[in-house]
């Protein structure tokens, strides 16, 4: 029952931090900072007390929680949490009061911004511990709307078009995916467990054929590649990854945080635990394809990268670069592959986090981003004379994000190039010129942003303060750690992972 | 198990302290960073000792370890264990790294000393070297692969020490790129090796080659062994600055001269030389040896070549270092397995030793070009005595070091370039360059140490050297040991005046490399011995040459050597430009390839495919609404909707013409009524 209320508790405390912030009066903006961060902070030490009284040994759904909801349709309050979704919900509970941190000297609309920040994490947390496919939905789609206004809002020059576009982008996502949605509750006989995830999962659908147009189709994959579709924009892979760079681009610093720490891990979260466990059958025939997209991603979006001149879009890149590892690694269903790409995801959350962040902290100094500005002259020139503690804590991110042994990335990397050399040996190959190309555009950017004479410009930038350093040590802490250490995170993960693999192996 | 973890943990957490100290109290971090090194270095004594003078067992080895990450799940097992692996060679090479390093720690805390960033160079120091001890440690690839690469992270953060400086930038990232290329190729290595033994232990690998695991396997047609021996050897390749990747080592004299000695000269340039020693079964297996041999000696000519030319006092050290580099890995190449290893050794204590000279003179006059210096031997003495050891050792003057492991390695070129004709290549270059590194070591020194000044102003400023227990002593204790003696028991290093027993020939009987098929036949060994001996002969012949050219030239000024640059000046234009290796590279490779590539696909990835293929779905809504505007409008809202009430309204219209009110309009239609109807009933 303890983890039960756990996992109720860091569903509702955001929310209700958002509702609570509502009465607050505007002009008492401390208050509201403080209420932000005290919430986050609370949903943090839940999330922590989720991970002690988790027992990694299971498999299957932890603390599954399930009262009706809509009875008519058999729609469930269900949630739940698995190795595959805690460190997920580990990974937002940080982000966020990190975030939280970070927007600390936000001044426009405060409290409509944390409001929404907070109605953000909640929705987030939704997806990740749902069990019940229609809740699933809601919250995907709740989610929307809170970004839509974080961009749309508190963007840069551009943040309408960037906002429309992500929501327009996401939407039409969902709507296959809703249409995929509505397929199972009547393939599955309309029953009692028609939009439970688990129950849904094993793949009971393999054989169902569907009369199309005079068509002979397959259930499984016809609704695979409409929930592909759904989860690859979220990812995003190759053809649907334009709203990104526009998105992260205009967002403010911490809703790119989010954006790239959580929101697009919600995207292969729906393949592990959507589309694979739903589909087996088809997602082991559409292995190929996934594989192949996700080495699109990797070189491709490392090659986007190197010809970047916005910082923020450059790591947006990169972020399209190292989301394709993990579609790799999860296309490969081995072991090793699988295991890799969940931490991957883990991994990438942190690491990215931190550039973003760091980015942030940049722009509020520079108020600009641009390596090489418009005229051709250098944006930035000398930043680690100028600030050192800066250049430190970049070093390290960049270094993270890059796969350095001995930080977090390196790990999830070599677990998935050690688990695809089996099934794809040419795709490891190529993949293997993804991490040339991230290491060379993140180096070429340091050079050029960090070394070299100061520029006149720069020479005023204080270096990182104390609350800035405060949110950045976490992250450090992280990769650091995680890189040094992966037993945490892998453990956690091992079982569910271990049987989703096994699942697959089967078909 | 815990004196042989703590030699990495002892640095690491000199590393771990020091950073964050290392801006407020740089001293304490570098006292901090020496300290743990010789804590370190102690432990490898010991462990030295036990190999040398108790264990003495060529097969004996040391093993641990503990599980690091364990996935396993059901029937499925995949375990990922880190340990360490201390045999012969591991121990003599934890010796070498540890006490070189300790020298150059030791001297850096002179070096460095007026450095406003000395913390932060201390702190890389510490995690380099914890980095390169858990390499010689590690008794995997993937821990030696880990080691590798944080220590080219501290390479990068080394050579961009003086980061203010537009060159040290580049100079920093070409070193991190270059090898990371060798990197990629060796982690590729790794995946394959994984895949068809299912470990990437040493033993397990070995294992797996006696029991032909590998025989069947291809990749593209290719046999897969070639395939993943070949992909460590790149890793060889770009680590150890070997021919086509050698283009970052000589930038990487941007970096501070302690650094320089350490990084760029004796340890971590060496890792990737270690690493094919390593994995010497895996190579000869996959037949693999005549392409190291040829990369090896082509690596040994070339660099030797450029060398022959440079101004800049480091820049011929450090092409002096890839020129030796490459003949450790000819013998690797030519099956000169203890040979290799024991270049490597000495090569690494006589090229420390020469790069902290170097750097004591730099820091005396404060310049590195050679064209303003000269004449020094009379200011700096312990110096110049000191370099000439190493000058001596380098060139493969008997009874220094370098004589005998050089010469033993173009022993055994020679003896497999009599026994096959592939090999003849590799031998000749490596002979033609012992003579040029005789050349050009001693023209250095002419040029530096002896005529007149060229420079008098910077002559003039030139205090004298004082001893200096943080300079001289390490630089002293290098130089004893530049003497061959100390590595072969002999003065000769060929056996001819043996000291002792057999015994002392210790490094070459202590390193015996593993799957060893055993001794020679007698026959063999008596042709092994007397091309031995020829080939001693001719080594001693070519540098003679190489030295009394260099004397001629630059001492006695009897010969004028800008003669020599016009007659050849194609060929000196050539050198200039480094074979146009870095033209190729950059402007070529990366100038007109991978840039325009980028430029294009990020061009085409916002400007084109977002906004037409995206954004264009825009558009093409926009049309459909438009057209479903027009029909809605025309035809179901006008025609359809409004229809109805225009018909209506046809129909009042009618009507209110008929009801109009006028009684006359009325009586008119009264009458027209009435008349039609009397007409038509009359009719």
């Amino acid at each position: 029952m303890r983890g039960q209320l756990l996992l109720n508790g860091i569903l509702w405390l955001p929310i209700l931090g958002a509702l609570g912030l509502l009465f607050v009066p505007g002009e008492k903006k401390n208050v509201i900072r403080y209420m932000a961060l005290g919430t986050t902070l609370g949903t943090f030490l839940l999330s922590i007390l989720l991970y002690l009284v988790f027992d990694p040994s299971v498999a299957g759904i932890q603390f599954a929680y399930k009262v009706p909801w809509i009875e008519q349709f058999s729609i469930f309050y269900s949630i739940g949490v698995d190795g595959i979704s805690l460190p997920m919900v580990l990974l937002t509970a940080l982000l966020f009061v990190l975030c939280v941190l970070s927007s600390w000297t936000m001044e426009r609309s405060l409290k409509a911004y944390f409001s929404l920040f907070l109605m953000l994490e909640g929705s987030v947390f939704g997806v990740f511990l749902a069990l019940d496919f229609f809740l699933f939905y809601v919250y995907w789609e709740v989610m929307l709307l809170p970004m839509f206004f974080l961009i749309g809002v508190w963007g840069g020059e551009n943040k309408e078009y960037a906002a429309v576009k992500f929501f327009l982008y996401t939407f039409f996502g969902s709507v296959l995916m809703l249409v995929g949605i509505v397929a199972l509750y009547y393939a599955s006989g309309q029953g009692a467990e028609s939009f439970d995830m688990v129950a849904l999962g094993g793949g009971k659908f393999e054989e169902l054929r569907l009369d199309i147009f005079g068509m002979d189709v397959s259930f499984s994959k016809l609704f695979f590649v409409f929930m592909f579709i759904g989860f690859a924009i979220k990812v995003p892979v190759f053809p649907f990854h334009t709203w990104l760079p526009h998105a992260h681009v205009q967002a403010p610093t911490a809703v790119s945080v989010v954006l790239a720490g959580v929101l697009l891990k919600m995207g292969t979260y729906g393949f592990l635990r959507i589309a694979f466990p739903m589909f087996p059958g088809a997602s082991v025939y559409f292995a190929d394809a996934i594989a192949w997209l996700g080495l699109i991603n990797i070189i491709y979006g490392a090659l986007c990268a190197m010809a970047q001149h916005d910082v923020k879009r450059l790591v947006a890149y990169s972020s399209v670069s190292h989301m394709g590892f993990v579609m790799v690694g999860m296309a490969a269903m081995s072991l090793q592959g699988m295991n890799g790409a969940v931490l991957q995801m883990f991994n990438h959350g942190t690491s990215t986090a931190m550039m973003f962040l760091l980015i942030g902290i940049i722009y509020e100094r520079a108020h600009h981003r641009m390596i090489v500005k418009a005229d051709g002259s250098r944006g930035f020139g000398g930043l680690s004379t100028v600030m050192p503690r800066y250049a430190v804590v970049f070093i390290i991110g960049m270094f993270a994000s890059m796969g350095l042994p001995g930080l977090s990335g390196f790990i999830s990397e070599a677990l998935i190039f050690l688990g695809i050399y089996e099934k794809y040996p040419e795709i490891t190959v190529l993949a293997l010129l993804g991490l040339l190309l991230g290491a060379a555009y993140l180096l070429w950017m340091f050079k050029r942003m960090f070394f070299g004479s100061v520029l006149e410009e720069c020479k005023a930038y204080p270096d990182m303060n104390k609350r800035e350093i405060l949110y950045m040590i976490p992250l450090c802490v992280a990769v650091i750690v995680f890189g040094l250490h992966p037993a945490p995170i892998l453990n956690m993960m091992r079982a569910s992972v271990g049987e989703l693999t096994a699942l697959l192996s089967r078909f | 198990m815990i004196n042989i973890i703590s030699i990495v943990l002892v640095p690491l957490a000199a590393f771990a302290l020091g950073s964050t100290i290392a801006s407020t109290r740089p001293m304490v971090t570098a006292f901090l960073s020496t300290g743990a090194i010789f804590l370190s270095f102690v432990l490898c004594l010991i462990i030295f000792g036990d190999y040398l003078l108790n264990i003495y067992d060529p097969d004996y080895v040391l093993t641990g370890g503990f599980p690091w990450i364990d996935l396993s799940y059901g029937g499925e097992e995949f375990t990922i264990n880190m340990g360490f692996y201390v045999d012969n060679m591991a121990a003599v090479m934890l010796l070498m790294v540890s006490g070189v390093s300790t020298l150059i720690h030791i001297f850096s805390t002179y070096y460095m000393a007026d450095d406003p960033r000395c913390g932060r160079f201390f702190v890389y120091l510490s995690l380099f070297t914890s980095a390169m001890l858990g390499l010689v440690l590690s008794d995997n690839l993937l821990g030696i692969f880990i080691c590798w690469e944080i220590m080219g992270f501290c390479s990068w953060g080394l050579i961009g020490h003086y980061f203010e400086k537009e060159e040290a930038g580049l100079a920093s990232l070409k070193a991190f790129m270059t090898t990371r290329v060798g990197d990629v190729f060796f982690l590729l290595g790794l995946v394959i090796i994984w895949s068809v033994v299912g470990s990437v232990h040493f033993r397990d690998i070995y294992a797996g080659l006696e029991q032909g695991f590998f025989s069947e396997a291809t990749f593209w047609g290719m046999p897969l062994i070639s395939l993943a021996a070949l992909c460590l050897f790149m890793g060889t390749i770009g680590k150890s600055a070997q021919f086509p990747l050698q283009v970052w080592l000589p930038d990487a004299m941007m970096g501070p001269t302690p650094c320089s000695a350490l990084i760029h000269a004796a340890t971590m340039v060496a890792a990737g030389v270690y690493l094919s020693l390593r994995s010497f079964p895996l190579m000869e297996a996959a037949n693999l040896l005549p392409f190291i041999a040829y990369i090896g000696a082509i690596t040994a000519f070339l660099a030797a070549t450029m060398a022959l030319i440079q101004k800049d006092f480091k820049a011929v050290l450090a092409y002096s270092t890839i020129s030796q580099l490459g003949y450790m890995v000819l013998g690797i190449g030519v099956k000169a397995y203890n040979p290799a290893f024991m270049h490597l050794i000495t090569h690494a204590v006589f090229k420390a030793c020469l790069f902290l000279s170097a750097g004591a003179v730099i820091h005396t006059i404060h310049t590195q070009e050679m064209d303003r210096m000269g004449g020094l031997k009379d200011k700096l003495k312990i110096t110049w005595i000191v370099m000439w050891c190493c000058t001596l050792a380098i060139a493969g003057v008997p009874l220094f070091s370098g004589f005998v492991s050089k010469d033993r390695i173009l022993g055994e070129a020679l003896i497999m370039a009599s026994s096959h004709w592939v090999y003849g290549l590799p031998a000749v270059l490596g002979f033609v360059a012992a003579g040029l590194t005789a050349f050009y070591m001693f023209r250095m020194m002419f040029l530096v140490f002896h005529g007149t000044p060229r420079d008098e102003e910077l002559y003039g400023h030139t205090k004298e050297e004082k001893i200096q227990w943080n300079k001289n002593i390490p630089l002293i204790i290098l130089a004893v040991f530049t003497l061959g003696v100390w590595f072969c028991g002999s003065l000769t290093g060929q056996g001819l005046i043996p000291l002792a027993s057999d015994r002392y020939e210790w490094l070459q009987t202590l390193v015996v490399r593993p799957l060893d098929p055993g001794p020679l036949s007698e026959e063999e060994a008596h042709h092994a011995h007397s091309v031995h001996v020829i080939g001693a002969i001719l080594s001693l012949v070519v540098a003679s040459c190489g030295i009394f050219l260099s004397f001629m030239m630059y001492q006695r000024r009897a010969w004028d050597p800008r003669r020599w640059v016009q007659a050849l000046s194609a060929w000196y234009r050539v050198l200039e430009n480094k074979y146009h290796m870095d033209d190729l590279y950059i402007r070529g490779l990366i100038g007109r390839v991978l840039h325009p590539v980028c430029r294009g696909l990020g061009q085409f990835d916002l400007r084109f495919y977002d906004r037409f293929a995206v954004d264009g779905w825009a558009k093409v809504n926009e049309y459909c609404f438009r057209f479903a505007r027009w029909f809605d409008d025309l035809w179901v809202d006008r025609a359809l909707v409004d229809g109805t009430g225009t018909s209506v309204r046809l129909f009042n219209v009618v009507l209110r013409m008929v009801q109009s009110g006028k009684i006359q309009f009325y009586i008119a239609v009264i009458v027209v009524v009435l008349a039609g109807y009397i007409w038509t009933v009359s009719i």
